[in-house]
């Protein structure tokens, strides 16, 4: 046994190396104690085991692999196998194998500090994402660990140089980056750069070099260095620098300021722009609370700390807050605060974070919309009559309340909360112009319109519907206000002129046509008496002068009733004051009038017929006026019947306190139009020219006057062609 | 001299008779439009005297100008209003409505018999 390692011409058990003796496959010959650690068992049970036995498995590929190539001529170097010890851990020894006489002569030497060391520097090279490399400027020799290789995403395989490292910088970078490494071996000084690379896959990375020089007389003879993957923390803080860039803008965008509130300390940290805007000192980064709430407008603290404490008490993280604080220049401004409290274990609250948002202009803004809101309501409500606002489709965006009402009466809906066309909601005569006046408008121009309405209680109301359009600030019509004015009371008035100016023409032409007519009247019988005065002049035949005297008589009684009509009825006042009732017999008095026409109906052949009253009534009646007014409808009835007959009729029966007279005649019968103002003073006259009654006109009119006169009534019925009956009720005497 | 009398009151149709029958002239009367519009085709005529007023229902004088108008016999035939509308302006009316004269009642004899004298000369001539 010690013989055979006698071989290794060394002490053997003096010596730290570990020596063995192995066959070909690796069966243990012969050992020094040294090697003793490695086993587990007694020395003397290990000779005829394998070294195989005992070392790592991952090992024993690489020791069968080593030492099958193992030749006399060709010893091995550096080959590590581990052995897993009782006491020690795992041992790394670094064989050298030499083959002598068939039988492997292994010497060891313990590297498991080493082995460790690269182990973990293996694994920070790879958690670092670092890689090592080295060049030789002598022979430009370059050198890539595995770590750079997997950094530039290139596979380990290919040879690496100068050139091809430069290449996998951008090309405008290239430059710069072959200089550093000029530089150092010229300068002999350590260089350190972070730079973008394209990796062999065409992603981007962002990495850092170090190069460190050896020197040796002066010179660099060799430079070391690393590559780190930075893309990460490159990211994270371009990441960072973003994220904050853009709290910055953001911050100064909302016009905020940072506080950090102390809650123990009472004191708060608030950032410089803020202090600034306030007119804090900036030397100190606190400012004590108190001071703070100096700031704040004297109706505001009280409120403030009310709602802080509020806030405080409840659970939660977040904190709201609102109030004026002065500021530097301009008074107090509106500010509202978000805040988070941090709170300990025990849930007291030692801090809250947050910021204070300047809303002064917001809050202005609210209170101008509130007002001007207001106003346009009050406008609304009390300017015109109804107000409507409509956006471009017609769709109602606000209405006053009387609006609302009506149309909550007629639709059962409510605008201001539901919304609905306008053009669903209007009285239906709106609809026929609407769709024009809200084109023009949405055109740009203000459209008037004037419109009838019924109101619920049936009265008629004139509106005018004006359409004004709303513009938006690039001058766009983005709504349109329809507002109606009641104008019920000036179109009254409009037409109560209008009808006066009629009436006024009317009276006009009415006394002109009651001058043309009286002198038509008297001219008629005038040019009868005048031509008759003048043929007697002449006429001598005794025959023929008495009937020119009957003509000037009929012509005489003809322009005196004439005459007499026209006093009449211009005395009619005085006729009131002068009449004389008196008690009389109703059929006495109509009979007396019957008889006073009968020639003239007679005369025509008319069927002429009187039916009296069988009880006699008496009525109170001024005989004159009532016979006038009965002779007058009875000559009427006679002068309008060519054919046929006049019935005069007294009937009291019917009636406990009246009599009703009634005359009826199958005559040319009178037309709806002229019925209604057959008792108008000349109604006849306003024909005008085609006159078709004769006489005065004034008759019926006085007829009915005097009827009035007595207490009693008159009417009147008709059908062209057919005939006429009048009515008169006279009331009895009781 | 044949003159028609369109006149709807007896009196005042029966005096002028009586007057234009003294000067030579002989007068048929009508008392309203349609017995007017026969005779003008039954007789030969001179002139027509018309009244303007023809009573109730009835055709004018105004309407029945304009139907004789229409009618070639009537066309050298003069036409004259006599009636008792007077007022200032009526006599202007009549004319512009076509009459070929105007006569107011009461009528003015010498007036009227001296223009028809003057259309018995023009004839004769």
């Amino acid at each position: 046994m010690s013989l055979t390692l006698q071989k290794f011409g060394i002490s053997s058990e003096k010596t730290l190396l570990f020596l063995f003796v192995l066959k070909k496959d690796g069966e243990i010959i012969s050992f020094n104690n040294r090697c003793e650690l490695l086993f587990p068992l007694d020395k003397n049970k290990i000779e005829g085991k394998f070294i195989t036995d005992f070392i790592i498995d991952k090992d024993v590929s690489v020791f069968l692999s080593s030492t099958s190539g193992l030749s006399h001529s060709s010893p091995l170097i550096n080959v590590s196998l581990n052995f897993p010890t009782e006491n020690q851990g795992v041992v790394s020894i670094k064989f050298d194998f030499k083959l002598h006489n068939d039988l492997i002569y292994a010497t060891g030497i313990d590297t498991t500090e080493e082995y460790k060391e690269h182990r973990a520097l293996l694994t920070i090279s790879k958690l670092a994402k670092t890689g090592a490399w080295y060049f030789n400027p002598k022979n430009n020799e370059m050198y890539w660990s595995d770590g750079c290789y997997f950094i530039n995403e290139l596979s380990p395989c290919t040879s690496i140089t100068r050139e091809k490292e430069i290449s996998f910088y951008p090309e405008d970078a290239r430059v710069r980056i072959k200089s550093f490494l000029d530089n150092l071996i010229k300068d002999k000084e350590t260089y350190e750069y972070t730079e973008k690379i394209i990796t062999e896959k065409g992603n981007e990375k962002w990495i850092k070099v170090i190069g460190q020089p050896v020197i040796y007389k002066d010179e660099v003879v060799y430079v070391n260095g690393t590559i780190t993957d930075v893309t990460d923390r490159h990211n994270y803080i371009e990441k960072l620098k973003y994220s904050e860039e853009t709290k910055h803008l953001a911050l100064k965008g909302i016009q905020s300021g940072l506080f950090d509130y102390h809650v123990k300390n009472n004191e708060v940290f608030y950032s410089s722009d803020f202090k600034k805007m306030l007119g804090l000192p900036l030397d100190q980064d606190f400012v004590a609370e108190e001071e703070f709430r100096k700031m704040i407008h004297p109706d505001d603290v009280e409120k403030m700390l009310k709602r802080r404490q509020d806030n405080f008490n409840q659970e939660g993280n977040y904190y709201y807050n609102y109030y004026r604080l002065k500021h530097i220049n301009e008074g107090y401004r509106h500010y509202e605060v978000y805040g988070f409290k941090r709170k300990n274990a025990k849930g007291e609250i030692t801090r809250m974070i947050g910021n204070l948002i300047d809303v002064h202009q917001k809050k202005i803004n609210e209170r101008t919309i509130v007002e001007s809101k207001n106003r346009l309501q009050a406008i609304v409500n009390n300017g015109f009559a109804y107000t409507i606002l409509l956006d471009t489709k017609g769709v109602i965006l606000m209405t006053d309340e009387k609006s609302v009402k009506i149309i909550k009466r007629d639709f059962n809906v409510n605008p201001n909360q539901v919304s609905c066309r306008f053009i669903d909601v209007m009285p239906l005569n709106f609809k026929n112009s609407f769709a024009h006046e809200f084109n023009e408008a949405l055109k740009g121009n203000i459209v008037k319109k004037e419109i009838e309405r019924i109101t619920h209680k049936g009265d008629l109301q004139w509106l005018e519907a004006k359409y004004t359009p709303v513009f938006d600030q690039e001058k766009k019509v983005n709504s349109v206000l329809v507002s109606f004015l009641d104008i019920t009371e000036r179109k009254l008035a409009e037409i109560a002129i209008k009808e006066s100016h009629i009436k006024e023409q009317e009276l006009n032409s009415l006394k002109s046509n009651i001058l043309s007519n009286f002198s038509h009247e008297i001219r008629t019988p005038l040019n009868g008496i005048m031509t008759v005065s003048k043929l007697l002049l002449d006429e001598e035949k005794p025959d023929e002068r008495e009937k020119l005297l009957e003509y000037l008589e009929e012509s005489k009684n003809r322009l005196l009733d004439t005459i007499n009509n026209l006093s009449n009825f211009s005395e009619i006042e005085a006729i009131k004051k002068n009449i004389n009732v008196q008690k009389l017999d109703i059929n006495y008095t109509i009979e007396t009038s019957y008889r006073e026409y009968k020639h003239m109906a007679e005369a025509k052949e008319l069927a002429y017929q009187l039916e009296l009253d069988q009880t006699s009534p008496q009525v109170n009646i001024d005989k004159d006026l009532f016979r006038a007014a009965i002779n007058n409808i009875i000559h009427n009835a006679i002068k309008y019947t060519n054919k046929g007959s006049i019935i005069i009729k007294v009937n009291s029966q019917n009636s406990k306190n009246n009599v009703y007279i009634s005359i009826t005649d199958t005559g040319i019968g009178i037309d709806n139009e002229n019925l209604k103002k057959i008792f108008d003073p000349f109604m006849q006259e306003s024909i005008g020219m085609s006159r078709k009654y004769e006489g005065t006109g004034i008759g019926l009119s006085l007829s009915k006057r005097y009827i009035e006169i007595l207490e009693g009534k008159i009417e009147v019925k008709s059908t062209i062609g057919k005939g006429t009956e009048f009515n008169i009720i006279i009331p009895k005497c009781l | 001299m044949n003159v028609l009398y369109v006149e709807d009151n007896k009196i005042n149709a029966m005096v002028m008779d009586k007057m234009l029958s003294r000067n030579d002239s002989n007068v048929i009367i009508a008392e309203n439009g349609s017995q007017a519009l026969k005779v003008v085709k039954e007789e030969a005529l001179d002139l027509i005297l018309v009244d303007i007023n023809l009573g109730l229902n009835q055709m004018d004088g105004c309407e029945l100008l304009q139907r004789f108008r229409k009618l070639d016999i009537l066309k050298n035939i003069p036409v004259f209003a006599v009636t008792a509308y007077a007022m200032p302006g009526d006599e202007q009316r009549f004319i512009n409505i076509g009459f070929d004269n105007y006569f107011s009642k009461p009528v003015n004899f010498d007036q009227l018999l001296s223009v028809i004298s003057k259309i018995g000369t023009s004839q004769t001539t």
